[in-house]
């Protein structure tokens, strides 16, 4: 059986929902802009909390910051590898022993960069969770973006959950002839390794398979194309898109004079 | 008249010595239910995929000689004017999903939005596919959690509401269950009686005994023998001879004709045996 979907939509009845998917688009990419402006990581914490509203408005609360966990471990990694060996070090924060320190200018980077990584998987992971993949293809399409990244966009969705199946798959093949996947961190990507190959080459042949599949339904037609799902860009969109380029151009500003 | 007419037409992979197809010429008449035999690694994947004309643009190859689809040269006309004219499914239901739907009613749409047809007309035609394929309670669900049988029944749904001339089906039933191959089986006989040209690749020979008009012996990569169904399904010599096992019917009257216990033809569906044992019971 196919894995539950890191990535998905979740369907639910709101106003963030009903927004054309450009608009969402437009404030998806005006946040990441400004999280790169701003200078101050405490700016982007500020920018994080605003997703409150937006994730209570869009009745996703508590499914927006579950992919927060993922990146822990990466978060981890920055401050030690930063706050240790950060090239631009002056001030030490704590003398350790062996003649390591740790650098205050190196946090202060860490930070930075995990403050701007939380904000883009929050934002970014709303947008994914209030857009139907359809809608957005539809959307694209209506702005004679090429279909072809429309279609990578939605198929990615839908065959990742494919991709982790057949790895269980092999997985389980495998244990059956007696592979071992448990104990020691060596041990166990030692036991993952051989479980590439097959996955690699399986994942080739059914691309191969589906881009057959995609021929027989005239993908290559050049001819204007349509689309099922229909969206219509409405008035609330373009009052939304609007205001979110002034904020952005307010935000932007302040945030750089700060 | 003949909708699909290969002349003399040999097909060699790019890369391998021995060619695939070799010297085919065969005619398939229009609204024909045409049935293709034969072993396995024999060539009739690639024969389906020459129809299609997946052979020679997406694969490499040489080709000699010609085929004809609809009127077309397959050399040299593109995929996407073939793709309206010829719809093909193949054996893998989970490849044959384009992933570009999220719901069954979304990946039957999917090759109608490329041809680019208005969405009134799109809307029109799904509903009237979702109706014919039987599938109205699932319309909503997502067509990769459907079972085999279902989600090979939407590939086909999917390929036929594009209304190609011709439906190519390169053992649609490989990976079902009997379940599921009944039903896919059902749903071709119902299109075969619209008129469709049908070519149909398969090793279950009982279901084509019941349908095909004709049916062609693929095997080492030539055409051994092309006929009505029932001259070459009930031909035990030929068939042996070409290693393809035939009916369990043909092989009962057979072994009842040997045994002198029954004079008569040989059998091919279950109704001439039903006929055939009402017949031996009379004596």
């Amino acid at each position: 059986m196919p894995r539950a979907l890191l990535i998905s939509y979740i369907d639910k009845d709101s106003f963030f929902h009903k927004l054309n998917p450009v608009t969402k688009l437009v404030i998806t990419i005006s946040v990441i802009i400004l999280i790169f402006i701003t200078k101050s990581f405490i700016h982007n914490l500020i920018i994080f909390i605003f997703i409150i509203p937006f994730a209570y408005y869009s009745k996703l609360t508590k499914q927006v910051f579950m992919p927060i966990k993922y990146l822990f471990i990466i978060f981890v990694i920055l401050f030690v590898i930063q706050g240790l060996f950060y090239p631009f070090r002056e001030t030490v924060l704590i003398q350790l022993p062996y003649g390591f320190a740790i650098w205050t200018e190196g946090l202060i980077y860490a930070s930075m960069i995990s403050s701007r990584l939380l904000v883009m998987l929050v934002y970014g992971y709303l947008f994914v969770l209030t857009t139907h993949p359809g809608d957005l293809v539809s959307a694209l399409r209506k702005l004679r973006l090429p279909y072809i990244f429309g279609y990578i966009v939605l198929a990615t969705l839908q065959i990742i959950p494919r991709v982790q199946s057949q790895m269980a798959t092999i997985i389980e093949a495998q244990k059956s002839r007696g592979l071992e996947t448990k104990g020691s961190i060596v041990k166990r990507l030692r036991a993952y390794t051989p479980l590439l190959g097959p996955l690699f080459m399986g994942s080739v042949q059914n691309a191969i398979e589906r881009a057959t599949a995609l021929e027989a339904r005239a993908f290559s037609a050049k001819c204007e194309k349509t689309s099922y799902r229909e969206t219509i860009i409405m008035k609330k969109d373009k009052v939304i898109m609007v205001l979110t380029i002034i904020c952005l151009i307010i935000f932007g500003v302040t945030s750089w004079l700060l | 008249m003949a909708i699909v007419e290969f002349k003399n037409f040999s097909w060699n992979y790019s890369g391998y010595r021995s060619k695939v197809l070799r010297n085919i010429n065969l005619s398939i008449n229009k609204g024909e239910f045409f049935g293709i035999i034969g072993g396995v690694g024999s060539g009739r994947t690639t024969f389906c995929s020459a129809i299609m004309g997946l052979v020679p643009h997406l694969y490499p190859g040489n080709i000699d000689g010609e085929l004809i689809v609809d009127g077309l040269n397959t050399e040299k006309s593109s995929m996407s004017d073939l793709s309206t004219r010829v719809g093909l499914i193949m054996q893998s239901p989970d490849t044959q999903l384009t992933g570009a739907g999220m719901n069954v009613e979304e990946e039957l749409s999917f090759g109608l939005e490329n041809l680019g047809t208005p969405r009134k007309e799109m809307i029109k035609r799904v509903k009237k596919m979702i109706k014919l394929i039987g599938l109205e309670s699932f319309k909503y669900r997502n067509p990769f959690e459907l079972s085999g049988g279902q989600q090979q029944k939407v590939a086909i749904a999917s390929v036929l509401i594009m209304q190609p001339e011709i439906l190519v089906l390169d053992e649609p039933t490989a990976q079902l269950d009997p379940l599921g191959t009944t039903l896919v089986f059902n749903l071709i006989k119902k299109l075969a009686r619209k008129g469709i040209t049908i070519i149909l690749n398969t090793q279950k020979i009982d279901y084509l005994a019941e349908f095909a008009d004709r049916v062609a012996i693929l095997n080492d990569n030539e055409i051994r023998k092309v006929g009505k169904t029932r001259e070459v399904l009930t031909d035990i010599n030929l068939l042996k001879k070409n290693r393809i096992i035939s009916s369990d019917f043909t092989q009962l009257s057979n072994e009842l004709i040997n045994r002198k216990l029954y004079k008569g033809a040989l059998c091919m569906t279950l109704n001439d045996a039903k006929e055939m044992i009402s017949k031996v019971k009379r004596g």
